[in-house]
Formats: C-alpha cells, sequence, structure tokens
C-alpha cells in the first residue's frame, strides 16, 4: 500500500496525474447531472471560456515560477481591450500597426517593472499593482473616459464558440490556446531559457553565480506576462466588448487556475501545463454550478468549498518535520 | 536618514507620509484643521486596519498571505448591519464581542486550513475570500442603511472630545504593543524567519500560525467596526478592493512578504501613505480619469525612491532581505 503512494507520489512530481482524474470526473459528474452538458455545443462553449482564463494565467504562471506575483493582468487586460477597441474603432487604423504597438507598450511596461523588482529588490507585487494602475488608467485617460469604439469584427470569430479553424471543427481561440501551450511547454523545460526560469526562480542568488542574467530573466518574464494580458485584452474586446471592469474576474480566477493547477507561489515548481488543467477545472466547476441553477452568491461559496477540495487531492505541503 | 531607514523598515513609509500630509496641507490647509481630524481619520481607519490584519499572517512565513482580510471586513459590516441591527442587537457591548468572535473564528478557519491541513495559504486564504464574498453577497444582496443613532455613529466622529476612528486604529496597535512583551512575538518572528530552525528549537509552528491568522480576523473585524462607523451602511459590493490596497500598504511599510521582518506600524503607516496619496490627488483636483495614473505612478515612484534609499545595505543583510 505505501509503496504504492510512493510510487503515485513519484508520478505526481512528474506529471499532474491527479489534476487530470479531477478533470475527468468533475466531466463525468457533470455529464450524469446536467443534461447537455457533454453536447458540443457546451464543450465548445467551455473550452472557449477555458482558453481565455488560461492564456490570461499564462503570464501569472511564468511569474509564479520566478518567485513573483504579477497583479497588474487586469490592468493590461483593460489596456489591450480598450486601446484596440479605440484605435480600430474610432481611430480607423488598421489592426495590425494597433496590435503591433498594443504589443511593444505592453511589452516595454513589463519590462520596465521587471527591472525596477530586479534593480531595487522591490516586491513585484506593489510594483504590479502600481504598472497595472498606469495601464488602465493612462488607457482610461486618453480616452476622457469615454469608449467609443468597438472591436473590429474578425475578433468576435476569433473566440466565437462555433468558429472553424482553417476548417477544423474548433474555435481559433482554443486552436491558438493549444498551440502556445504546446511551445511553452517545449520552452520551459526542453531549452536553455527555460532552466534559466527555474533556476532563477529556485534561487536567484545561486542562478546569478551560476552566470544567468537575472535581470533579464526578471524583463522578459513580466513583459511576456504583460504581453499575454495585453492580447486576451485584444481577444475579450470582441468576445464581450471593452470596459473599464473587464479584467477584474482574471485576477484572482487566474491566480486560481494557477494555484488550482498546481504551480506554488513560493517559485521554482509546476509549469504551463498544470495551468491549462487548472483552468479546465475552474470552467468545468462554474458550468457545473451555473448548470444546477445556483446564484452568483451560493457560486462563490461553492466554488470555495470545491477547490478546497480538489486542491486537498494533490496541492498540499509537506509536513514541516519532513522537511528537516 | 540612512542609517535609520537601515535598522528601521517603516522609516520609509514614515517619511513618505510626511512629505505627503505636508503636501496635502499645502494643498487644501483644511486638511490640517483640528476640527477636521475626526472624518479624515474615520475614512482612513478601514484601510489602515485592514492593512494591519494583513500583517501578522504575513510575518508568520511559509508564504503566509491572507487575501481574505478585505471581504472579511466586509462581512462583518455586512453581518453588523444586516443581522445584528435589525435584529435587536443594537448595544454595542453586546455586538463587539460578537464581532470579534467571528473574526477570530473565520482567523482560526484560515489557520487550521494553512498549518494542520497544510494548504499553500494563497490557496486557503483565496477559497475564504470567494466563500466570504458569497456570503456577503447572500446576506447584503440590497445594500441597507443602518438605523440612525446606532453606537457605530461615535466612533466615525468623537467620543467626548477624542476623534473615535482613533480608537478603532489604536485597539489593533495596542494588542499588538501587549504582544510584543510576551513569548509569542518572538515565536512569531522565529517561525517566519526561518521554520525549520523554529520547529527545532521547539517552537509550535502549527499553534503560532494559527494564532497569527486569528490575530488578522480579529483586526479584520475591527476593520469591519472601523467601515460601518464611516459608511453607515453595508457595502457587499465592495468586497474585493481593501485586500489589494491593503497589501500595497504592508509592502510600502517595509514587511517583507517572505515572513519574519516587518511590524503592525509599519503597515499602519504603508496605508497612511496611500491614503493621503488619494486625498492629496482630490485636493489638487486631479480630474477623475487621471486619478488611477498618478496613483500607479506614485506608487511606483514611491517604491523606487525609498529602495534607492537604503540602496547602500551592507550586501550580507541584503542577501537576507
Amino acid at each position: 500500500m505505501s509503496a504504492a503512494v510512493a510510487t503515485m507520489g513519484r508520478v505526481q512530481r512528474r506529471a499532474p496525474v491527479l489534476q487530470f482524474v479531477a478533470l475527468v470526473a468533475l466531466f463525468i459528474y457533470g455529464a450524469g447531472t446536467i443534461s447537455g452538458f457533454s453536447d458540443s455545443t457546451s464543450i465548445r462553449s467551455m473550452l472557449v471560456l477555458a482558453a481565455l482564463l488560461g492564456l490570461a494565467a499564462l503570464g501569472q504562471t511564468i511569474v509564479m515560477i520566478v518567485g513573483g506575483l504579477d497583479l497588474s493582468i487586469p490592468g493590461f487586460i483593460v489596456a489591450g481591450a480598450i486601446l484596440v477597441s479605440q484605435l480600430c474603432g474610432t481611430h480607423h487604423w488598421a489592426f495590425v500597426p494597433a496590435l503591433a504597438l498594443i504589443a511593444a507598450i505592453a511589452a516595454a511596461m513589463g519590462a520596465a517593472t521587471g527591472w525596477i523588482c530586479q534593480r531595487f529588490r522591490i516586491q513585484p507585487l506593489i510594483v504590479t499593482l502600481g504598472v497595472g494602475a498606469l495601464a488602465s488608467g493612462g488607457c482610461l485617460a486618453w480616452t476622457g473616459g469615454k469608449l467609443t469604439g468597438s472591436a473590429p469584427a474578425f475578433l468576435s470569430t476569433l473566440t466565437s464558440p462555433t468558429g472553424t479553424t482553417f476548417g477544423i471543427d474548433v474555435s481559433p481561440v482554443v486552436a491558438i490556446w493549444a498551440l502556445v501551450a504546446i511551445v511553452v511547454g517545449v520552452v520551459l523545460h526542453r531549452t536553455i531559457p527555460g532552466r534559466r526560469l527555474y533556476a532563477t526562480g529556485a534561487n536567484p542568488r545561486a542562478a546569478q553565480l551560476a552566470l544567468v542574467n537575472t535581470r533579464r530573466v526578471w524583463m522578459v518574464v513580466f513583459a511576456l506576462s504583460a504581453l499575454c494580458s495585453a492580447l486576451v485584452g485584444i481577444l475579450l474586446a470582441g468576445f464581450s466588448g471593452a470596459d473599464q471592469t473587464l479584467g477584474d474576474p482574471y485576477l484572482f480566477q487566474g491566480l486560481t487556475a494557477v494555484i488550482v493547477g498546481g504551480t506554488t507561489i513560493m517559485g521554482a515548481r509546476g509549469d504551463y501545463t498544470h495551468t491549462v488543467l487548472g483552468a479546465l477545472i475552474l470552467t468545468e466547476l462554474t458550468t457545473i454550478l451555473v448548470g444546477h441553477g445556483y446564484g452568483t452568491a451560493d457560486q462563490q461559496i461553492i466554488f470555495g468549498v470545491l477547490i478546497l477540495i480538489v486542491v486537498a487531492g494533490y496541492g498540499r505541503d509537506r509536513r514541516l518535520r519532513d522537511t528537516i | 536618514v540612512r542609517d535609520l531607514l537601515r535598522t528601521r523598515p517603516f522609516g520609509f513609509a514614515l517619511l513618505l507620509s510626511v512629505v505627503l500630509l505636508a503636501a496635502n496641507i499645502i494643498a487644501a490647509p483644511s486638511f490640517g484643521n483640528p476640527s477636521n481630524w475626526p472624518q479624515e481619520l474615520a475614512s482612513f481607519a478601514p484601510l489602515a486596519i485592514v492593512a494591519m490584519a494583513s500583517t501578522p499572517s504575513i510575518l508568520s512565513g511559509g508564504g503566509g498571505l491572507d487575501l481574505s482580510v478585505g471581504p472579511l471586513a466586509i462581512f462583518c459590516n455586512v453581518v453588523l448591519v444586516h443581522k445584528f441591527f435589525p435584529h435587536g442587537l443594537g448595544s454595542g457591548w453586546a455586538a463587539v464581542p460578537l464581532i470579534l468572535l467571528i473574526g477570530a473564528a473565520i482567523g482560526v478557519f484560515n489557520g487550521l486550513l494553512v498549518s494542520v491541513l497544510r494548504y499553500q495559504p494563497v490557496i486557503a486564504t483565496l477559497c475564504t475570500f470567494f466563500i466570504l464574498i458569497g456570503l456577503n453577497l447572500k446576506f447584503g444582496a440590497s445594500p441597507r442603511p443602518a438605523p440612525p443613532g446606532n453606537w457605530t455613529t461615535d466612533l466615525g466622529d468623537k467620543v467626548w472630545f477624542f476623534p473615535g476612528a482613533l480608537i478603532t486604529i489604536l485597539v489593533p496597535a495596542a494588542i499588538w504593543l501587549l504582544l510584543s512583551r510576551t513569548a509569542y512575538h518572538r515565536q512569531l518572528y522565529a517561525v517566519g524567519g526561518n521554520q525549520s530552525t523554529a520547529f527545532s528549537a521547539g517552537v509550535d509552528v502549527a499553534a503560532t500560525r494559527i494564532v497569527a491568522y486569528a490575530l488578522g480576523g480579529v483586526f479584520a473585524a475591527i476593520a469591519g467596526i472601523a467601515l460601518t462607523a464611516l459608511v453607515q451602511s453595508s457595502q457587499a459590493a465592495s468586497s474585493a478592493q481593501y485586500t489589494l490596497i491593503a497589501l500595497a500598504g504592508v509592502a510600502l511599510g517595509g514587511t517583507v512578504l517572505g515572513g519574519g521582518r516587518g511590524g503592525l506600524l509599519g503597515s499602519a503607516l504603508g496605508a497612511f501613505a496611500i491614503y493621503l496619496m488619494q486625498t492629496f490627488l482630490s485636493a489638487v483636483n486631479v480630474p477623475p480619469t487621471w486619478n488611477s495614473v498618478v496613483y500607479g505612478g506614485m506608487l511606483v515612484a514611491g517604491v523606487v525612491v525609498g529602495a534607492r534609499l537604503v540602496a547602500l545595505r551592507p550586501l550580507g543583510r541584503r542577501a537576507l532581505a
């Protein structure tokens, strides 16, 4: 028995097995208790919601691997959504230059965040809070608080649950998400930059002594996080339209997806595959709760309790007396 | 100045507060008028106390971070307005101990999740955060005013000649000061500094952490009372805001998120600096759309300047930080 548990522990450390089991169990429960849960239309819309959540949680995942916490995600989501709506909708820019400008702004602000945190050894929490306010506030100030534009129409087809990708029967945003997940998975585990990321997260001083340019790692990580959030903002502008509270749900939901997936806040543990599963689990949970007809208040309560139950299976720390 | 900042991590928040206080008084001379102090302190109190409430769990280390203090403060506000006032618990002598007990119970719940069930603090308190927000929406679905003349109105104004909000701010500070005379204070910093060493030295790490979260819960309950005193109504919708601003106050006040360094005074000063930033913005008539730009800019600039001031720390100390 204990040998079996030990083997399971080893497997679990290498791959998110229990997360996958939780995902499947939830799906079976949902399919059994809610009619239409396993229909292709409902699966498609769940996948789109999970893709948006998962993409928004990508930045948080890599920031948490280097041992930080990014609170600027809602700020950049709002910035991306507002900028794309205003530039394309009101100022009639073509989509590509608007995209390039937004990406450049987000990456520059993100890199600045990483530089400030690493150079002055300030906790990312407070810097990202400030930068997030700068990003969303700057866009609001630029528009004077009046959101007149709307996102280009093709963005809506990108996130439409009934969309197709090159003739294949999945929504484009889901295809994008799958591609991103594979690329990030390979980069994190099979390339030198990925190793540098984990080394920096495990012990910045040791990484520095091993000739890892930790400052560059921090700048790249925060730039990527800001970039992802801004791109999600652009997608959301097509999905639901831009407004200034658009990003708020994605901070805590995204953080939950990352942690339910099994990446820890202490750094250097977990990867994006875990977050993908986390985002899928959360979306299933929400859909099941909505399907059973719970109101917003009950949803929040049950959501909180269920996450505790799900995470109990795999996300707990070791006993302190076993770590000495 | 540098020596002071090096030995006192909250020195920077103090400096920033003094500068901003001066700026506020220059921008709006009425700000310094003692007759306005009760109102100003009352609007500052909830933020300050929530910041203080997030501090003990962070100090207890191990990635400790209590995200649920903001919703907990709101929860106490909602319970006061929707449950206590309409159902005859009008007197403060009965309501205050009950509210503090609720806060402590939820704090203990967090502490048990973290130290006995070994959840990561962020996920445990995030779940409590969701549960409390749900409860707030359930109980306080429609905002309701508190009955006029209830016992909290004095705390929002003056008790005799004394600003009432100062009492709600001073109670957590006094509890903390009393604790700092006890062994618990040292145990908390020991656990936060290095849990393995503390464990090996015979400190009951689990109990120390549970007490830290319970303290946070009690302080959050006091923040709920201060909030009720200020707004005189239930505020179920604003559950999520306080947590983040309070965390910024904690970080600004020199408490290290890794645990073991910092203190309650720093958090209160950090929150004070943030509050003064906000009042300064409205005093100099910054258009509302520019508010969050200036706020974000001041926050970033503030911490960078603070870090520059202490940048010449000896290398060994920097490694510790």
